[in-house]
């Protein structure tokens, strides 16, 4: 277990995350890397249902389109911004005005060359539209100054935190002008064969097989990258992507690609290394949320009641073999800049949670304190299990329980659609930056009908949002964590939807893959430095 | 014959319009839509953006507009739009008949070829060891969880041997002409073909060695003994054709199958079929794509009882077209 505790130390010491940070980069430097070869790589998951989803679409897209289209900077492990086709980004005084130096020399995989007009389109008529949504709503103008500088003008103060988080997010991926001006950017069929100035190009998709990708010749990063050629392709069965694994025919498994039993197997040969390392600015947790419609759940009482009947350690051990640890407030543990700890806890305690509901007005009459229902969202097959064992724990406390685990479509219907649910378990995944990823699950603004993962619960505390305005304005940063740490210190004792365990995503790769698990979120590395030593 | 074959592709346009109203309205049944799922995926709030895509997938138009809109497009031979693929429903069936096609076609023959032997074999050496073990075999082979031979079968041939590649249809990257093609695409079809087709190759057996005995006793069996035939002649020119009719029509029934291919073993060799095609546009409500395949599929079968009632006609010319 020692080799999964290393994000334990980045969490809980600065001097440690520095320290083995440090002796990465340190061993990286030892060794020169070779050129050459092709890498076979996967995720735990399915096929995305196009190479590039401009508005996101999910994992899937998300890592197959990150080899061929970049961001201007990206977020490394240790938490800071390196430039990518940016080489500086500063703010103006009052933080409503910020500049962009690009690189030069960068050209598109067909040959023309990146310039400040692609990336005044990208904003506004890309990320702003598309892709960033709200986190963009007061970017006001985008303007090219000359070829290799663009001004991003905003309606108000935009932290150089939360704006750089955007840009090395998700929504952040520079797409060509030359090629979607003027068209339907969702539609445009070049989504299915992405143009990017990335370190890969699209050579082939074989659908429900395979795609790969030739290197960059005219990558702008000289002698990057070092593979000739990389193929993801996918396996629908996990059992089957550690068959491949062991017969030397898949070198890297993103996002968990095996059984959890079939790690501890695997990585004892000293063939295979499980790495935790590059999940951070992509959280994923377990949430329970509660229902703010239905009268029982308006009692902030009765949903701690509920948190405290509920044995997370169970959870993380049975259910995600230990995989995953209990949450602590609403921002992921692995959140080094965010966390903290100092947050109302709700200890396992049946018998406390019990003389809370009597206190509360709900005694048992008949057999029963009150029936709900509970929805398991069924697109992660540990919600059955999560499902059925918070039923039993409900039980336990006397509350009769009707429990259904729907689909996919269903699932997302009845919690963000119908609000068709009393208490529901879903899973999210948030950035390290909390807004809105975190804050749009407890704020008013989050309630939108008909929009997945937000504020389903209907929930809505003017000082809440009262704090999470202050901080999407908040220029000075200690000041902004403080008002972070208000934010979760409030959203967890009332809370109308919390983590009940965060997720230890695992990474499993041949242990001749170098140089992999070097930015914050894996899933959308370049992978141009990763090399093969072989 | 020709009249067997007319009345059968005149079948074809009530069984499409059939298949297209019942799918349609069963899929607009179930909770969630192609837009919720899509939306939720591209985590899209923006209500501008939301009317915008809803706009885009047609479904700001009342049901039966879009159900009318469809079958006039499918009249045209045009199977429409996948949003979710973002390309033509066609096109991406054709990117992923052909590797269905193969591997329940190869499927279909380890089935006839180890099943319908199986069963001739248990009915001439009936009650005994043979028959019982062939017996025993077919059991199996039918209640193991298909899945779980799959992955059986590949830690134990791909593995631990290393004989077969783990999933997958061809050598990513190794193109050398046609015949080097085929060679790898069969390379790479023993294990799926095998591991799906001793399943199907149960029922045949079981089926053959029934229908078998029943043959054999019969009067025309002893006259063909009595004749002094030899009794490997009497076995396959007299009671094997006769008993193939019931398996004729299980292959029949199967070959219309074809098209739903075989969900779990793609999932467990990465075919890349269209049985995940249909699962996953079944699970993200993606209704033109799982139209577009069971449209399809309903011709296929439209052509496969055609041919079976012309098979039935060549084994027994007792049946005649009416």
């Amino acid at each position: 277990m020692s080799r999964f505790s290393r994000r334990d130390f980045l969490i809980t010491t600065a001097g440690a995350a520095l320290a083995s940070s440090m002796a990465g980069a340190a061993l990286a430097g030892l060794e020169t890397p070779k050129r050459g070869g092709t890498l076979i790589g996967t995720w735990g998951g399915f096929e995305p249902q196009s190479l590039f989803v401009p508005p996101g679409g999910g994992s899937s897209p998300y890592f197959t389109s990150t080899k061929v289209l970049e961001r201007l900077i990206r977020l490394t492990v240790d938490l800071k911004f390196e430039p990518v086709l940016a080489v500086d980004i500063k703010p103006s005084a009052d933080f409503k005005s910020y500049t962009i130096k690009l690189r030069e020399g960068v050209t598109w995989h067909d040959g023309n060359p990146f310039t400040a007009e692609d990336v005044v389109f990208n904003a506004m008529q890309y990320w702003k539209p598309i892709s960033a949504g709200v986190s963009l709503d007061t970017l006001e103008s985008a303007e090219a100054v000359d070829p290799l500088t663009v001004v991003l003008k905003f309606k108000a103060p935009v932290p150089e935190f939360f704006l750089k988080s955007v840009l090395a997010g998700k929504s952040g991926l520079v797409i060509p002008k030359h090629i979607y001006a003027g068209s339907n950017i969702i539609t445009n069929p070049i989504n299915n064969t992405p143009v990017g100035t990335g370190p890969f190009k699209v050579k082939e998709w074989v659908r429900g097989s395979h795609v790969e990708y030739l290197r960059n010749e005219k990558y702008w990063n000289p002698g990057l990258p070092y593979l000739d050629r990389l193929v993801i392709r996918w396996w629908r069965d996990p059992a089957s992507r550690a068959a491949a694994f062991e017969a030397g025919q898949l070198d890297i498994g993103t996002f968990n690609p095996i059984p959890m039993p079939d790690i501890g197997r695997l990585t004892s040969g000293g063939k295979f290394i499980a790495e935790t390392k590059g999940y951070a600015n992509s959280a994923w947790v377990t949430t329970i949320e509660f229902n703010q419609r239905r009268d029982i759940f308006k009692q902030r009482e009765v949903r701690q009641a509920l948190l405290q009947a509920i044995d997370r350690q169970f959870i993380a051990d049975t259910v995600f073999f230990g995989r995953a640890r209990p949450s602590l407030g609403a921002v992921h543990s692995s959140n080094a800049i965010f966390f903290t700890k100092d947050v109302q806890d709700y200890p396992f305690d049946v018998k406390k949670a019990g003389k809370a509901l009597d206190a509360a007005g709900f005694p048992v009459k008949g057999g029963s304190r009150f029936k709900l229902s509970l929805v398991s969202a069924g697109w992660f097959e540990e919600n059955i299990k999560i499902g059925q064992y918070v039923k039993q724990a409900f039980e336990d406390l006397d509350i009769t329980v009707d429990l259904a685990v729907p689909d996919r479509a269903t699932s997302l219907k009845r919690i963000y659609s119908d609000y068709d649910y009393d208490v529901a378990i879903s899973n999210n995944s948030g950035s390290i930056e909390l807004i809105p990823s975190t804050t749009q699950y407890y704020t008013t603004d989050g309630i939108v009908k008909g929009a997945a993962f937000r504020n389903a619960t209907g929930y809505s505390n003017p000082k809440l949002d009262e704090i999470v305005a202050k901080m999407t304005v908040e220029t000075d940063e200690p000041k902004r964590i403080a008002l972070a740490k208000d934010f979760d210190r409030l959203a967890t004792i009332e809370g109308p939807l919390l983590p009940m365990v965060d997720l230890e995503p695992v990474t499993i790769v041949r242990s001749d893959v170098r140089n992999h698990s070097a930015t914050a979120d894996f899933m959308g590395e370049s992978w141009a430095e990763l090399w093969l030593d072989r | 014959m020709n009249r067997i074959v007319l009345r059968r592709l005149a079948q074809v346009i009530p069984l499409v319009l059939a298949v297209i109203v019942l799918n349609f309205v069963l899929i607009h049944l179930a909770p969630g839509s192609l837009f919720d799922v899509m939306t939720a995926e591209q985590q899209i709030s923006d209500p501008a953006m939301l009317d915008q895509l809803r706009h885009t997938y047609g479904v700001d138009q009342p049901t039966w507009v879009q159900l009318a809109k469809y079958i006039w497009s499918v009249m045209r031979l045009d199977l429409g739009f996948s949003y979710r693929q973002n390309a033509p429903v066609l096109n991406v069936i054709m990117d992923q008949l052909p590797a269905t096609v193969i591997l329940m076609l190869a499927a279909t023959s380890v089935a006839l070829l180890v099943g319908v032997t199986a069963g001739v074999l248990a009915s001439v050496r009936v009650n005994t060891i043979w028959d019982n073990l062939i017996s025993l075999a077919a059991v199996f082979f039918f209640a193991a969880p298909s899945f779980w031979l799959g992955i059986m079968m590949t830690v134990l041939f791909a593995v631990k041997l290393g004989w077969f590649p783990v999933g997958g249809m061809r050598t990513i990257g190794a193109g050398n002409g046609a015949f080097a093609d085929a060679l790898d695409v069969m390379h790479h079809l023993v294990l799926p073909a095998t591991a799906l087709g001793l399943f199907y190759a149960a029922t045949y057996a079981r089926v053959m060695r029934a229908s078998m005995l029943e043959v054999f006793r019969l009067d025309f069996v002893r006259t063909a003994r009595a004749k002094g035939l030899s009794p490997a002649r009497v076995v396959l020119a007299h009671v094997m054709r006769n008993a193939l009719l019931p398996i004729v029509t299980l292959l029949g029934l199967q070959l219309g199958t074809i098209l739903g291919g075989s969900v779990v073993i793609e999932a467990v060799f990465s075919w890349p079929g269209i049985g995940s095609l249909l699962f996953d546009s079944v699970m993200s409500r993606n209704f033109p794509m799982v139209l577009g395949v069971l449209v399809l599929g309903s011709l296929l079968v439209a052509v496969a009882n055609a041919t079976v009632d012309l098979l039935y006609l060549r084994l027994d010319p007792r049946i005649r077209a009416r």
